[in-house]
């Protein structure tokens, strides 16, 4: 009897385990290029980041009204 | 490492769709699909609030996980991008993203969908930096020139903001702080000063 219910049990809750989702899929397509690494910046990753983090801050008007005070 | 993020600020936003058009001129997209659009909740109602939206480049991007072909990959600087070369137009990205990023030109008759686009965050896309063949399935790579995203560089509120993410959450919160909080920072007394109530405002219900 007890061997049939663990049976029984086991076969029940066999479903009842969770399947990872979040497991990182691979890429299956072409590889791309590094966007630093262009005739502009000639794969300088320190230089490219340097240009956006300065772009970037070209959208604070705060920093822009200041710069225009001081002139 | 940078993480490539929008941000759109919904005090400031005009919803002139400037950056809609930004997008749609810069890359050359076709009719019919709308990389960037603007959302309005409220709309002609004092508070109304709008944003603009595209893809966010998630870092647990759904679209990611569902994709039958794995054509989705993530830059260096977790820009979210996908292989034209391999989409097959299914549509489990679009029913997937919280916010409708996925777009799908309808080619022909009988409701047939062509391959996936979507925002690149201006980063083209896997072929060859600023190539034709890159422009001709993703657009201009204006983040391999330097530049930031035309979509908020174009915004002419500077509502949308595109950058690294701490740079620009360092941005927005320069901004809040300035000018505050609540609905007296909204339309009519902002603008012009007096009554900072909703109510008291032209067309403003009690």
């Amino acid at each position: 009897m007890r061997p049939a219910v663990l049976m029984a049990a086991a076969l029940v809750l066999a479903a009842c385990h969770e399947i990872p989702q979040d497991a990182p899929k691979s890429y299956a397509g072409k590889a791309d290029d590094k966007a630093y690494a262009s005739d502009l910046f000639k794969g300088d990753k320190g230089k490219f980041e340097a240009a956006l983090a300065a772009r970037a801050q070209k959208q604070n008007e705060y920093l822009r009204v200041a710069e225009e005070k001081h002139k | 490492m940078a993480r490539m993020k929008f941000i759109c600020d919904a005090e400031r936003c005009i919803e002139c769709n400037g950056c809609a058009t930004a997008c749609k001129n810069e890359h050359e997209v076709p009719w019919g699909v709308n990389r960037r659009r603007l959302v309005t909740v409220n709309d002609g109602v004092p508070g109304e609030r709008s944003i603009s939206v595209a893809c966010m480049h998630c870092k647990d991007a759904p679209c990611m996980a569902v994709c039958p072909v794995d054509c989705f990959y993530r830059t260096e600087d977790q820009i979210v991008l996908h292989d034209k070369d391999l989409c097959i137009g299914c549509g489990y990205c679009f029913y997937a993203c919280p916010f409708g990023a996925p777009q799908f030109p309808q080619a022909g008759a009988f409701g047939l969908r062509g391959k996936m686009d979507k925002c690149t965050f201006c980063a083209g896309g896997p072929e060859e930096n600023n190539s034709p063949e890159e422009f001709r399935k993703y657009g201009r790579n204006r983040i391999a020139e330097g530049k930031l995203p035309a979509c908020a560089e174009m915004c002419s509120t500077k509502a949308l903001l595109a950058g690294d993410a701490p740079v620009i959450t360092a941005i927005y919160k320069t901004r809040v702080q300035a000018r505050g909080k609540g609905e007296h920072i909204w339309g009519w007394a902002m603008a012009y000063q007096g009554s900072d109530k909703l109510s008291d405002q032209p067309g403003g219900k009690s």
